[in-house]
């Protein structure tokens, strides 16, 4: 059995949050699917919110401190990533947008990413396609085509609840099938570019990248 | 080994009582702390170079040179020259002249700088940072031991029969270090000619500084300038004593807490950890200083940063004191006692001379045909990746 690491980033402000619920939901689905394919998934959660501080320490100082670093790698490194964010004013939460401000140029280019989002009425569904897609897009993260909102009602009307659990459904199978097509990542290596020398011969001729 | 120190020479609010100095006040702040460097014994002033304000120092050579006329021993060096926005014949020029008139006791320390609006003023584009950086570099290393210099570029118009004057006092330029934080481009660099490495350490965490110097050593033995443990390095360092620890703490949180690198971020506690910004008591710094060398290894250059974030310079006299008389005569006694056998000093005027003189010695000039031992030739032949 081969295996894949998922890393999934909640942006969720409570805890409980109905985000992180609808990030578990999610994990479930895509383990779930990853495993119909023999894959087993290795599974790193993690909360915004835990990282708050370091966050903006980071955007203040220019540099993560070890906690926000061992994060960042997790995300880098993963092979699937699920990402779920609260709508607020229309976009993504601040707090999920920073998470994703300080990851490295071309940290998740090719990373499978499935996108969920919750808010409190179907009104707000659209800032999925019209907000996280495109911040993806920019990522150049392959993002798979089936991103799950999550408003109140789907989670008390039972007839709604069941839509979104089929809607989950369909989303851990695309995300499983797009981890499955790529070969697994090896460890983390540092992502700082000091492993890999441009000599100087080349700097001299003009290539400075 | 070198302790000294280095400003940024920027004009800050004292936060806690509100009070700016002026522009006069902190060009006379920046002075007599050199002044007072050399009295308490440590061995390099160095300045910044900075075009917008609320920074003071856009002339090093004027302020170098009177600091020059009014000391006996101190090196007088930069933190850092904008190798990028100057032109590489005004660098030129102008450090040799102040060699001349500092009788050798110059050096410089290479920098991009990184405020983007800067670089037009300048007639440049901070998008070609590390492109001017190699180029301007490559032509000021080439006017400084060339007597004449044909050289055409892609960002100066071109030399024709061009001799900057003065000539480098003896025959010698004065020795340059790359400073760099996160450019791997900029150790390559310094590898590549033999040069020194200065890394400013204060900003980032320990690992990152260490990796950068690594990289630094190790492409300073691939050019062939010698083993990796003798390359020339130097590191920043940022410290607030006073005899009680808790006292530094705190009389220095409210600077820390309102500085505009890092105010309104981390605390002091967490900056501290996670950086070598050390607060406390002589002995502190004494300790934090020595596990420096546990992660870059023998080092040469230690300068330490005091004059900033608004501090009243009454107060900063008093930290270059202690620095002076209580923390780097024990510096220097361990550092000497924890070195490894065959890491030289920094190279210093007299020491570029002798080993000038050693090698003219040692190999004397037959032909004036190109030389085949040109690193880049030699790198060329010998790296896959150089040649692809």
């Amino acid at each position: 059995m081969s295996e894949r690491r998922l890393a999934v980033i909640s942006a969720g402000l409570s805890q409980p949050s109905s985000t992180r619920l609808l990030a578990d939901r999610l994990t479930a689905a895509a383990v779930a699917a990853l495993g119909e394919r023999g894959i087993s998934a290795s599974v790193t959660v993690m909360e915004a919110r835990d990282h708050a501080r370091d966050l903006v320490d980071h955007l203040l100082t220019g540099f993560p401190g070890p906690r926000l670093s061992a994060a960042i790698d997790t995300m880098t490194h993963a092979d699937g990533l699920i990402a779920v964010s609260p709508i607020f004013n229309g976009s993504y939460s601040g707090l999920f947008k920073t998470f994703v401000d300080v990851l490295e140029v071309g940290a998740l280019r090719g990373t499978p990413v499935l996108l969920g989002a919750t808010g409190g009425s179907a009104r707000h569904s659209l800032a999925l396609d019209h907000a996280l897609r495109p911040l993806f897009a920019y990522l150049h993260a392959a993002v798979v085509s089936t991103g799950v909102f999550a408003a109140t009602d789907d989670w008390g009307d039972p007839q709604e609840a069941s839509r979104l659990a089929r809607r989950i459904d369909r989303a851990g199978q695309e995300l499983a099938e797009a981890m499955a097509l790529r070969p697994a990542r090896g460890g983390p290596e540092p992502a700082d570019g000091l492993d890999e020398v441009v000599p100087f011969s080349r700097l001299l001729a003009g290539d400075a990248d | 080994m070198q302790f000294g120190i280095f400003s940024v020479g920027d004009v800050t609010p004292d936060p806690v009582t509100g009070r700016t100095p002026s522009e006069h006040e902190r060009i006379e702040s920046m002075v007599q702390l050199a002044l007072l460097a050399e009295q308490v014994g440590l061995d390099v002033f160095a300045t910044g170079e900075h075009h917008n304000p609320p920074f003071v120092p856009s002339s090093p050579t004027t302020m170098l040179g009177f600091i020059a006329a009014r000391t006996e021993r101190i090196i007088l060096s930069t933190a850092t020259t904008l190798i990028t926005t100057n032109d590489p014949v005004k660098i030129a020029e102008d450090y040799a002249m102040l060699q001349h008139l500092a009788g050798g006791r110059v050096d410089l320390m290479l920098g991009r700088g990184n405020t983007g609006p800067v670089y037009p003023w300048f007639g440049q584009d901070i998008r070609n940072g590390i492109q001017l950086t190699i180029e301007h570099y490559d032509l000021l290393h080439r006017l400084w031991r060339e007597d004449v210099v044909d050289w055409q570029g892609r960002f100066r118009t071109p030399l024709t029969g061009f001799t900057a004057t003065p000539r480098p006092l003896d025959g010698v330029p004065p020795f340059v270090w790359h400073g760099s934080i996160s450019s791997p481009q900029i150790p390559e660099q310094a590898a590549f000619y033999g040069d020194g490495f200065f890394h400013n350490n204060i900003f980032w965490p320990r690992s990152h500084t260490q990796r950068m110097v690594e990289l630094y050593r190790r492409r300073f033995e691939h050019y062939g300038h010698g083993p990796a443990d003798q390359a020339i390095v130097g590191l920043g360092g940022q410290v607030f004593m006073r005899a009680d620890s808790q006292a530094a703490v705190r009389e220095f949180r409210p600077y820390f807490d309102h500085a505009p690198v890092y105010g309104g971020g981390p605390s002091l506690e967490d900056y501290a950890e996670q950086t070598p910004l050390t607060v406390g008591s002589p002995q502190q710094v004494i300790d934090r200083t020595l596990t420096f060398r546990e992660y870059v290894g023998d080092y040469q250059r230690q300068l330490f940063l005091v004059d900033h974030a608004g501090l009243p310079q009454r107060v900063v006299l008093e930290q270059l004191e202690m620095l002076g008389t209580l923390v780097v005569p024990v510096l220097r006694e361990e550092f000497a006692k924890l070195r490894k056998p065959g890491v030289p000093d920094a190279p210093t005027h007299v020491s570029l001379v002798a080993a000038a003189a050693a090698s003219a010695a040692a190999e004397p000039r037959v032909t004036d045909a190109p030389s085949t031992s040109d690193p880049r030739i030699t790198d060329a032949a010998t790296d896959p990746a150089a040649a692809a």
